[in-house]
């Protein structure tokens, strides 16, 4: 360990060292008076030396906290690092002290480059994205009991929060104690583990700093320093290592800006200097004094209030009551006033009647409040700030750190608007709406999710959004803003370079889609071309399907945005184009293994529907090819099988033919597991026609009787899948088809039965010659 | 506790609520003693709780010889303790008809009695209050009115999930009640330990791995019932076996506790035999040989 130099100890031994934890009100309180007390002409505080130039915004009588200093890398990598500050956080304080009394204020902390380069050996990837303010506290190390638990323990607290509200929050300590025992604390947890080297690095590099104020001619007593407690107390120990500050010779380029911040994020970060568990109640006492009794009764009032107007009988008493148990626990539990664990005792026991579900349902989140904060409008907003900003006031968009749904009709022009600017922010990848479906209903079902995009977009007169600004979306964008000075830009750049990355037509008439959906004509003119190009050469079946299915939507539809600069010449060449080359692609995309032409089915069901549908392309062509597929025995048979149904439904091939297709694919003669196979394409079509069918059912009757007992077993599994996608009434047709073909009409009953219930009981009662059927039937069904 | 202790300082009544068999009525009765002195002023409550019960009576005899005098008056333990200024408990407050808890929500907002024919109103003495305890289970029976609930303040009293701490709670209740009346013989800790693990997880329904999932049975698996079957299990071996408690015993007992309600619960502990206890070693290799036995039958 290097020694410290003289100047330094002098600096450090002379300067008003304050202790403090991020977040605190009593903190803040008590700094206010300690500042007030000593008067200091220059306050150095715990933050980013060159983010001092938010320091304009951040005391700018506008901005309203929480707000966060954001900074951001420039050098194309992703990362950044927020310093969320409340109107309660001493650093807060501070800072407006010196402001109002017109002494000097500075950071002194690492700057953005440094701590966004800093590789921290003990830190997962990630985590500094996260958060440039988690310091000070070894929470990060597991060791088990920690200092926090065995203080916890000794003191019989139920958490570490809980404790630091009954012993530091909520008495009113005077400043001198106060900042004695909080470095006291600090020191006992300093030496909890090992501090990490990147903390001690701080610690060297603050020093320094303090020690350069000093040396410029400034009385060390005419200067407070702010800084975390773990900090305060190793500079009051002098327990400082110059050598370390090398650890932080890496720095990145980076810029700051100011965003706005809210109570819920800070809420989610725990541990000592992250955040705390309650802004709001906590804004609360800093708004009363610190007043914690204040704190308590208004929530308590609030609690009523909401109960209320959930439907709950809650009286006037019972808040009453709820104040007297809140203040009478606390005095139980030797605390100076009540907290937040006897606000949730309190109203559990009275206001809720027991019920703790009811506190922490819906209650709780009024003490943590999804308020959000403001940042000054002069500066700190960039053009796509702005831009969101201006939007959703205009458009009416939520616009708090809460869920909420919301739907657009898309007939209405201006809301057609709305649409196009929500895209846009899916498509830039700013996180503020989700796309729910197209409507409220459908969009809660699980497993039923709409793509937001796609060609499905084009015919759809409706959607619903859920929208909820978090910070993320501001740091978004302020990310964003290298793509571009307007949303349209930012996306038009990011279609332009999945439009390059594209290498089928599938991926190309993505972009496609998506340009159109954010009305970025200039994509949409690339993408038809680049459609264009590859659908001579791509020969992937499945995605010159898609390609075609977004072309055709296109062409036929529009869409609900306003005319697109496309000719409509150009889209219907191109998708009959793209449809003739889907169709010459079949053959060869359906010959293969099972997973290999798993895809393709669904391309075929595509290109049957367009068939039908889409007057601009040459529908008999498909049909000339799916009746080759149906014939072929060299394609896979699902393939075949789908083909054959697909055609069967569109009454291309009559039932006489189709019977005698599937007997054919169903001779004992062939091998059974295709056979199977071919079935399976055969019922996902539909298979309620098809059982309906006696010829068909005849077919399969004959099938199944005559595959042998042994090759059966082996056949069984393909079977039951060919099978599976039958549902109940399927079934019943099924069967009743079955039974008539063989004359047991009147077993008809006990059939029900076994269908109900596969009883092997019931079985045996029946007739041998019905048990035959039956026991084909059951192991299939 | 905390809470229940600053509600009887005030002049909220407590309410203690929970499943049955998680101590309530030995919370309201210790807490009664401790602040009273006496846990002896009780009202049961019944289906067939009359007013009398709750304010006062009359020794008739008396009455007819000598009119309403203060000597025929029977009082209630209610209004014994209002002149006594202790606590009251009132069990099972959910039981009572309706027209009796009417009648709780004056006494307990005005804090007194009137006797019209004595023409006199009795009225509580400082320390006067009423613990009451209900059922979560029972709360079809005769579910309290707003304005009762309002009188109260709940608390509701926990399932214990702490195994070893249940473990605690079962050996000692079970050797208590063994010096008390003087019979059974005391059980082996890994039995005890078997069955309070397999209480804990039919309770929850998952094995305490969090790995399998279990049907849970119908009937109430509470502490005290893990203790009664313990200690039941104790009487057999003494009685009708080898003089020491083995699984035998132990499942014995543990089918007449779970199969209460319906013959479902046996078959939930079949299957909880099958897929828990059968991989398990040790003393559950016994209990589930032993439990195989008579699940059978």
């Amino acid at each position: 360990m290097a020694a410290l130099s003289e100047a330094t100890r002098r600096a450090l031994t002379g300067v008003h060292l304050f202790p403090v934890r991020h977040h605190s009100p009593r903190t803040s309180a008590v700094l206010r008076s300690f500042l007030d007390a000593t008067k200091p002409k220059v306050v150095l505080v715990e933050g980013p030396q060159d983010a001092e130039v938010c320091l304009d915004v951040l005391l700018d009588a506008e901005t309203v906290p929480p707000v966060a200093i954001l900074g951001y890398r420039t050098d194309g990598q992703s990362g950044s690092s927020l310093y969320p500050f409340a109107s309660y956080s001493p650093e807060y304080v501070a800072l407006k002290w010196a402001r109002q009394h017109h002494a000097r204020a500075h950071f002194i902390d690492l700057t953005l480059g440094q701590s966004l380069g800093y590789q921290r050996p003990e830190h997962a990837a990630g985590d500094d994205a996260a958060d440039g303010d988690a310091d000070d506290e070894p929470d990060e190390a597991p060791l088990p009991p920690s200092m926090d638990e065995r203080i916890v323990a000794a003191t019989g607290f139920r958490s570490f929060e809980e404790f630091w509200e009954a012993s530091f929050e909520a008495p009113a300590h005077e400043p001198e104690g106060f900042r004695r025992a909080l470095l006291a604390w600090a020191d006992l947890i300093r030496h909890e583990g090992t501090r990490v080297t990147y903390h001690r690095a701080r610690d060297a590099l603050m020093a320094r700093l303090v020690t350069e104020v000093v040396e410029r001619g400034v009385d060390p007593s005419h200067v407070v320093v702010v800084v975390g407690a773990a900090h305060a107390a190793a500079f009051a120990q002098l327990d400082v290592d110059p050598a370390l500050e090398a650890h932080l010779e890496r720095t990145v380029p980076t810029a700051v800006t100011m965003i706005p911040y809210s109570f819920t994020r800070l809420a989610e970060q725990t541990g000592y200097g992250a955040g705390n568990r309650a802004p709001r109640y906590y804004q609360r006492a800093h708004d009363a004094n610190v007043d914690f009794r204040r704190a308590t009764l208004e929530v308590l009032c609030e609690f009523t209030d909401h109960l209320r107007l959930r439907g709950f009988t809650v009286s006037l008493a019972d808040t009453i009551e709820a104040y007297r148990l809140a203040t009478m626990l606390s005095d139980l539990r030797g605390k100076s006033g009540p907290g937040l664990d006897e606000v949730r005792d309190a109203s559990i026991a009275t206001l809720c009647r027991g019920e703790a579900q009811h506190v922490d349902g819906f209650l709780w989140s009024t003490v943590i409040g999804h308020a959000i904060g403001k940042v000054a409008s002069r500066i700190g907003r960039n053009s796509l700030q702005q831009e969101f900003w201006r939007e959703v006031d205009h458009r009416r968009l939520p616009k708090t750190d809460e869920a909420a749904q919301f739907t657009l009709k898309l007939n209405d022009p201006v809301q057609v608007d709305t649409s196009v600017f929500l895209h846009r922010l899916r498509v830039a990848d700013v996180p503020y709406a989700a796309f729910v479906g197209s409507s409220a209903g459908r969009g809660a079902k699980k497993g039923d999710v709409e793509d937001a995009g796609g060609h499905a977009a084009l015919s759809r007169v409706r959607e619903v959004w859920e929208g909820q600004w978090t910070p993320s979306t501001d740091v978004a964008l302020v990310e964003r803003i290298v793509d571009g000075d307007s949303l349209q830009q930012v996306c038009e750049r990011r279609l332009s370079r999945a439009l390059d990355a594209a290498t089928s037509t599938g991926a190309t008439a993505h972009v496609l889609m998506e340009a159109v959906v954010t009305l970025a004509p200039e994509v949409m003119a690339r993408a038809l071309a680049a459609t264009d190009r590859l659908a001579s050469t791509d020969d992937d079946l499945p995605s010159l399907a898609s390609a075609c299915r977004a072309l055709s939507g296109l062409a036929s539809y529009g869409s609900s945005r306003k005319a697109t600069a496309l000719g409509d010449e150009v889209l219907a060449s191109l998708c009959a184009k793209t449809f003739e080359r889907a169709v010459l692609r079949l053959r060869s995309a359906c010959t293969g293994t099972d997973e290999a032409v798993g895809p393709a089915r669904e391309a075929l069901k595509t290109l049957h529907d367009l068939a039908l549908s889409q007057r601009l392309v040459d529908g008999e062509s498909w049909f000339t090819e799916a009746h080759a597929l149906v014939g072929s025995y060299v394609v896979h048979p699902t393939c075949a099988g789908l083909a054959c149904g697909l055609l069967y439904l569109a009454q291309r091939l009559s039932e006489a033919d189709v019977a005698q297709v599937v007997q054919q694919r169903l001779s004992a003669l062939s091998d059974p597991e295709a056979a199977a196979g071919f079935l399976a394409g055969f019922f996902e079509v539909n298979a309620l026609v098809l059982v309906k069918s006696r010829p068909v059912v005849q077919a399969l009757d004959a099938f199944l009787l005559s595959i042998e007992p042994e090759r059966f077993k082996d056949t069984l599994p393909t079977l039951r899948r060919a099978f599976s996608p039958l549902g109940p009434t399927e079934r019943r047709y099924l069967l009743e088809n079955l039974l008539g073909l063989r004359k047991l009409q009147e077993h008809a009953r006990e059939a029900q039965a076994v269908i109900a219930e596969k009883d092997k009981d019931t079985l045996k009662a029946l007739g041998t010659d019905m048990a035959k059927v039956m026991d084909d039937l059951d192991d299939l069904l | 506790m905390q809470v229940a202790i600053a509600t009887l300082a005030s002049d909220r009544a407590l309410m203690l609520a929970g499943e049955p068999g998680t101590a309530k009525s030995w919370l309201s009765e210790h807490l009664s003693a401790a602040i009273s002195g006496t846990s002896t002023l009780i009202v049961q409550g019944t289906a067939g709780t009359s007013e009398e019960h709750l304010k006062y009576g009359w020794n008739y005899a008396l009455l007819l010889a000598e009119g309403p005098t203060p000597k025929a008056l029977v009082p209630s333990p209610i209004l014994r303790g209002m002149r006594e200024g202790r606590c009251v408990r009132f069990e099972e407050v959910t039981r009572t008809s309706s027209e009796i808890q009417d009648s709780l929500i004056s006494i307990l907002s005005e804090k007194q009695v009137s006797i019209p024919e004595l023409n006199e109103v009795v009225s509580a003495e400082r320390g006067f209050n009423i613990i009451a305890t209900a059922n979560t289970r029972d709360r079809g029976v005769n579910e309290m009115s707003s304005a009762l609930k309002r009188r109260f303040n709940f608390v509701t009293v926990p399932v214990v999930d702490d195994l070893e701490q249940e473990i605690r709670i079962v050996t000692r209740r079970e050797a208590e009640l063994r010096g008390d009346y003087q019979v059974g013989v005391e059980p082996p800790a890994e039995l005890s330990r078997v069955l309070v693990t397999l209480f804990q997880e039919l309770r929850a329904g998952v094995t305490k791995d969090g790995k399998t999932k279990v049907k849970a049975p119908g009937s109430v698996l509470s502490t005290a019932e893990a203790i009664s079957v313990l200690f039941n299990s104790g009487i057999l071996a003494q009685s009708f076996g080898t003089g020491a408690v083995t699984a035998e015993e132990l499942s014995r007992s543990l089918m007449g506790a779970v199969a209460k309600e319906s013959g479902d619960d046996l078959k939930a502990l079949r299957e909880y035999c099958e897929t828990v206890a059968k991989s398990r070693s040790g003393a559950w290799k016994d209990f589930y040989a032993a439990s195989k036995k008579h699940l059978k039958g």
